[in-house]
């Protein structure tokens, strides 16, 4: 049995970032990446189902990503993954969730997983919809934002708790196979050493391009998005009203606005 | 006319020969015994993992000849303990070789060489030496028992905070009936020695040669008279002298036979362990080989040949215990008790003539043997255990193995994991961008020379802290400006800096510590300096002593040794005398392990403040309780702190108005210590440059300009 | 294509209000005065929310009956699908919530449409639709544009748009939507674990709020009495709930709650936070994100002016 794991390496902007040349995106030089903090939840669910199950589970790990993307493969295959892809060429770039989420719902045709797992949302875009959007190319039965996840490797169906706004969960069935974005806290994420790290280099990763996949060049990138990036720019920035003064006077103020906005109730 | 020349003891005088052979079968025996005792010993070390002993092992063993012989590891903080141990040690090591000068005469040379020469005047003194040889081991072994039966310190009573009562290996009983037999045993051949010897002579006093010269036995000619006194006729007397002869005879034997049974044990393994100490062993920490298929110490087998030995060298004596700063806090950790269960596993499994399968010699756990999780973490490797052992077992190394194996297993506190991930991705531990790192230098009126860019003389290491803490930024930029101001040619790495390790590897993570290092290394490679200097002690250590092993040679000193330099130079001009009166914590890594306790000392002399010494001072420095990766980890609620304990000794001297440290994590560990236990008001906690500054200037300076 | 459907969003038998929002947020897309704004609900029994969802500025009001009582995914797809085609709106308007994580992607994947989630500013610019929202963890803003889809389906952030004021009196119509297969079925709802110290943030007016600042665990308790003396609810950032210092119940932030009816929010030690009307942030670090977005700023130490506050409320 097969779960095919997508993950995504995420940028962060470093201090005093700079908005590139054509205004649609940050100065790479400023950008800090990592693996997606909800991949490290999703990754470490395949994994409890692989070391839980009687029958062999193998778990794949898919990004899609140019070579410095190695590097969140590289920290799967720490944590126990037993194969990971990369898909990219050139015709990649500029793509959206969208996009992006053809890709890898064409990997998926070729692996054939029971259980895909994805992020529910990425920490630098917060999309929220590769994994649904890869749910639609497939036509699988698909849920987001799962919590809790019961499933035996072999059996069909599996039962998932998402989580509401509120803190309401609602616990469902779900036929499989099946798309599932993982929500934080859903477990804890196994910490990859170092040395696992680099023991995982020795692991190759295997490199796809669309082409390869079957996905044509209209398919991909900005032609083959939802959306597309006129603009990126700083918002200006508000700036709260400073309460200055000594800590005594500062509380004072404090207080005086608590007063004022609550109606006095304290 | 007493023929002195004739003055001898015949041996085995009227003994029928079957009672000698008899003697002799159980003589051979003991030894039989002894020596099977020693091949399972030795079979248990070399089921360890293999080890190599750097330099000469003649330096080596004559370097431990001479500790034994002076006794001063074992004086140390317990000096009584260290007087009666040295008497008791010369008595027995007298004793002993008075037996074996009999062996040699009677058994050896004797039959074949006809050669004897255990009689007359050398017979006599020979009988005087060993006289007061027993003397000195009685009342050794005397004080021993007061001090355990009647003074009781509190770390003999060998209460172990890893285990509750209830567990299988909580109580230590049979511990201390294995003391007292030890003490009693040998006090009773002693006693009986006299004994026999003064019987022996109420049974001779007919012969000349024997009586006349009885006061050579002072201590068996006063009993004797006392025996005589008492109406002891010859006879008698040489009835006694025949069952006390059996009886002290056997005794001895059967001591001998049980050596390597026991504690008594520790006359080898603790000479072994001193022999194959390594004097840097919690400075530099081993290397994980390049081929280890597993991280760290999981099994027993894991610890090496010297490990094994080291810890069959412990004998309990409690000063770990008592210095480390974790089991005084009240956490679930005692050096002792890690030494002593790893010990009692080894004994359980590797003693087997079979060698138990491998699953069954996992030495992480709550069973009896085993050492905990929360034991492990709760080391701040300080070193204060190593630094004070009288039989040089090194428990850091030791500790920071079994981390290694939790740390792959990603068995650690969540809060712990997460500054592992940070320092991984920013280099540092504050989670900041790396261009950040050089920000405290924005607010300094003068640049700081990138040495990168241009060469320098010396190459300032600034650290995590001082770079990125708000109240250690302050310092840092004091420092600078001192720098400056005495005209020193200084320059920092900049963003090529990281986080120089030292704790990385002393939490367990080598895979993340040599990334570190290398990449340190690969930075320092690109500038040109002819020194380093840095304000932190972790750094200092690791650079200093560690990346050696990782191909980075520097000649590095800690900011204090510097700082006296200029002042002494008359490039800083002390322009008042602050007229304080100060204490100094001595940092762990820069004092116990790197030997700096002067410097600081000295400067704070040059500036005219007047230091009172803390009870736990220098080597006995007491942790602010940072180190070991603990500052990642969150303290127990409501358990005491190591930083508060001292701020208790601190505030225990009446007067005091500067608590001074030089170590980055201990101002920001103790100023938070200061607030918590109660004494902000009373005293303050300085930097040590913060204070040089105040020397420096004309007027009172306020705190250094704002932090970037 | 023309006209602005509003998906209207259900839980459990009760409108989600949300979706008022939504539909202010349809009258600034209207390229011209008669340009319609429709309101489409889609449940088991659609005509219960017919009133509630006729607020000012509602044209139609479209009940699509569904199979399922709760949420199912395939349904809503192929039934929206459907009413899209049948219909073809130039904007499709949904809440960024969690159910339409749940499939509001899969709809524009299925129809091909454009697509935009958590997008705060919308408008027609040369007759371009432009949708804004964050980038790079909410440190940047993004202009989205749409060429070559005619219909775009836009999922709004939650509490940036006030719901209209007003009624209407918006035609009725029903559309009957394909059969769809369900692969997906809902058991039971689960309350969050009602512990002792969980309270409904949703209904909170004055909210204090602690986050990683606070150190350790040991002082959440000063920060509670605090809350309780200046007559606040206590809540928290991820990390402190995550860590079990208070229940997920008192979580605010991007993946908690929605402090809706919050009028005052004070945050102490935490670097950032949605939007919500009067924030004042209390944080000692001057360049903590939060001072961008609050309204008033205090840059000190947390304890210390938790102290100096708690003073200035004896009882």
């Amino acid at each position: 049995m097969k779960i095919l794991v997508a993950v995504k390496q995420v940028a962060a902007l470093d201090e005093d970032f700079e908005i590139r040349a054509d205004g649609k995106d940050v100065d790479p030089d400023f950008l800090v990446r990592d693996l997606n903090e909800w991949d490290d939840f999703s990754l470490e669910e395949a994994m409890k189902i692989k070391e839980a199950s009687a029958t062999p589970v193998e778990v794949v790990a898919v990004c899609v990503g140019p070579e410095d993307a190695d590097e969140a493969l590289r920290k799967c295959l720490a944590k126990g993954a037993d194969r990971a892809i990369r898909v990219w060429d050139e015709t990649v770039v500029g793509s959206d969730a969208i996009a992006i989420a053809r890709l890898i719902a064409a990997v998926a045709r070729r692996e054939q997983p029971q259980l895909l797992f994805a992020g529910a949302q990425s920490a630098d875009h917060a999309f929220a919809a590769t994994g649904m959007a890869v749910a639609a190319f497939l036509d699988w039965p698909h849920a987001a934002v799962i919590t809790q996840l019961t499933y035996t490797p072999g059996e069909e169906g599996a039962t998932l708790r998402r989580e509401l706004e509120g803190g309401v969960l609602h616990e469902m069935q779900i036929e499989t196979p099946a798309v599932l974005t993982i929500q934080l806290g859903i477990n804890t994420p196994r910490y990859a050493s170092l040395r696992s790290i680099k023991q995982a280099a020795a692991k190759p990763i295997e490199v796809l391009t669309p082409q390869e996949l079957g996905v044509p060049e209209s398919a991909v990138g900005e032609a083959g998005s939802a959306s597309r990036v006129r603009r990126m720019y700083v918002p200006e920035k508000g700036r709260a009203q400073m309460i200055e003064g000594s800590i005594e006077e500062q509380a004072a103020r404090l207080a005086q606005l608590i007063r004022e906005r609550t109606g006095g109730a304290a | 006319m007493t023929n002195v020349n004739a003055a001898t003891r015949v041996l085995f005088e009227d003994f029928p020969p079957a009672a000698i052979v008899v003697f002799y079968v159980i003589a051979y025996t003991a030894i039989a015994v002894f020596f099977y005792g020693v091949y399972v010993a030795v079979r248990k070390y070399r089921r360890g993992a293999a080890a190599a002993v750097a330099g000469s092992l003649r330096a080596r063993f004559w370097a431990m000849v001479e500790t034994v012989l002076s006794h001063r590891t074992i004086a140390r903080r317990d000096r009584p303990a260290g007087a009666a141990h040295r008497l008791i040690f010369y008595g027995f090591v007298l004793l002993f070789l008075g037996t074996s000068t009999i062996t040699l005469d009677y058994d050896i040379l004797g039959p074949l060489f006809h050669v004897h020469f255990w009689h007359g005047a050398f017979y006599l003194w020979f009988s005087l030496v060993l006289d007061v040889a027993g003397v000195a081991l009685a009342g050794g072994l005397l004080y021993m028992m007061y001090r355990r039966g009647w003074l009781k310190p509190p770390k003999l009573d060998y209460a172990r905070p890893d285990r509750k009562p209830g567990d299988v290996d909580y109580d230590r009983s049979e511990y201390r009936r294995e003391d007292w037999a030890f003490l009693w045993t040998l006090l009773v051949i002693a006693v009986t020695g006299y004994l026999l010897e003064a019987v022996r002579l109420v049974w001779l006093e007919a012969r000349p040669d024997v009586w006349d010269t009885r006061w050579w036995s002072p201590v068996g000619a006063a009993l004797a008279q006392g025996m005589r006194a008492a109406g002891m006729s010859a006879a008698a007397g040489g009835a006694w002298r025949l069952g006390l002869w059996w009886f002290h005879g056997v005794l001895a034997l059967i001591f001998i036979a049980l050596i390597p049974f026991t504690k008594v044990k520790h006359i080898f393994t603790a000479a072994g362990s001193l022999m194959l100490r390594d004097p840097l062993a919690a400075q530099r920490l081993p290397r994980v080989p390049e081929q280890q298929q597993r991280v760290g110490a999981q099994y027993i087998t894991d610890f090496t040949w010297k490990q094994l030995l080291a810890l069959d060298a412990c004998t309990k004596c409690g000063r770990c215990h008592e210095a480390c700063p974790a089991r005084a806090v009240g956490a679930p950790l005692s050096p002792r008790d890690v030494i002593l269960s790893l010990r009692e596993f080894a004994n359980r499994t590797l003693d087997a003539g079979v060698l138990p399968e491998q699953a069954e010699l996992d030495v992480h756990g709550k069973g009896p043997g085993q050492v905990a999780m929360e034991t492990l973490w709760s080391c701040r490797t300080c070193m204060a255990c190593v630094e004070v052992c009288p039989v040089a077992i090194e428990h850091v190394p030791i500790i920071v193995q079994l981390r290694r194996k939790l740390v792959e297993e990603g068995e650690m506190d969540p809060q712990l994991k997460k500054t592992l991930q940070t320092i991984h991705k920013t280099g540092n531990s504050f989670g900041e961008s790396k261009r950040k790192r050089a920000a405290w230098t924005k607010a300094l009126p003068f640049a700081v020379k990138d040495a990168r860019k241009e060469p320098v003389e010396v190459l300032w290491f600034v650290g995590d802290y001082a770079s990125f803490d708000p109240r250690n930024q302050k310092v840092s930029q004091g420092l600078a400006t001192l720098l400056h101001d005495a005209g020193v040619d200084f320059g920092i790495l900049y963003e090529a800096e990281s986080n120089a390790g030292n704790d990385v590897r002393r939490v367990g993570e080598e895979g993340l510590y040599e990334v570190l290092a290398t990449a340190n290394i690969e930075s320092l490679a690109t500038a040109s300096f002819k020194s380093i200097v840095t304000t932190d002690p972790h750094s200092y250590n690791t650079i200093r002593n560690e990346y050696p092993d990782f191909g980075g040679r520097y000649a590095i000193e800690h900011y204090t040794t510097l700082l006296l330099r200029l002042l002494k130079e008359g490039r800083l001009k002390i322009a008042r005398q602050l007229g304080r009166r100060v204490t100094f914590h001595d940092p762990c890594h820069l004092g116990r392990f790197n030997k700096g306790y002067d410097a600081p000392r000295e400067i704070l002399r040059l500036i005219g403040c007047e230091l009172i010494e803390m009870g736990r001072c220098r080597s006995n420095s007491f942790c602010c309780g940072a180190g070991g990766g603990r500052i990642w980890m969150p303290d127990p609620q409501g358990a005491d702190r190591p930083a508060h304990n001292r701020m208790r000794e601190a505030a225990a001297i009446s007067g005091l108005q500067v608590f001074v440290v030089s170590c980055p994590k201990d101002l920001t560990m103790f100023e938070d210590a200061l607030k918590a236990s109660g004494n902000e008001g009373r005293f303050v906690v300085r930097e040590l440059i913060e204070l040089v500054r105040e020397a420096l200037s004309e007027r009172q300076l306020a705190p250094s300009p704002v932090a970037a | 294509m023309s006209g602005i459907l509003v998906i209207a969003e259900q839980r459990r038998g009760e409108l989600r209000p949300v979706t008022l929002e939504l539909v202010s947020a349809a009258q600034q897309l209207r390229r011209t005065p008669d340009e319609r704004v429709a309101v489409a609900i889609l449940a088991d029994e659609p005509d219960r929310f017919i009133p509630e969802v006729s607020v000012a500025g509602v044209d139609e009001v479209i009940t699509v009956p569904v199979a399922a009582k709760d949420f199912d995914p395939d349904a809503l797809e192929a039934a929206a699908l459907a009413l899209i085609e049948a219909r073809k709106p130039a904007v499709v308007l949904v809440p960024h919530s969690i159910d339409a994580f749940g499939w509001a992607a899969a709809l524009a994947v299925k129809g091909d449409y454009g697509f935009a989630t958590d997008v705060f500013r919308i408008a027609y610019e040369d007759g371009k639709l432009i949708a804004t929202r964050g980038g790079y963890g909410q440190k940047v803003n993004v202009e989205l544009e749409f060429p070559g889809k005619p219909v775009v389906v836009v999922a709004l952030r939650a509490s940036v748009f006030k719901p209209p004021e007003g009624r209407s009196r918006p035609a009725v119509s029903r559309f009957e939507p394909p059969r769809a297969g369900t692969r997906l079925t809902g058991k039971e709802f689960i309350e969050a674990s009602a512990g002792e110290d969980d309270v409904d943030m949703t209904s909170a007016e004055f909210i204090l709020a602690i986050g990683r600042g606070i150190g350790e665990q040991a002082n959440v308790e000063r920060f509670r009495e605090l809350a309780d003396a200046v007559g606040a609810v206590l809540g928290c950032s991820r990390p402190i709930a995550d860590a079990g210092w208070l229940p997920k119940s008192r979580q605010i932030g991007q993946s908690g709650k929605t402090a809706s009816a919050c009028k005052l929010y004070v945050a102490m030690g935490i670097s950032g936070m949605k939007h919500v009307s009067t924030i004042v942030a209390v944080n000692a670090d001057p360049g903590a994100s939060i001072f961008s977005i609050a309204t008033y700023g205090v840059k000190a130490d947390i304890f210390e002016i938790a102290d100096a506050l708690r003073r200035q409320f004896p009882n």
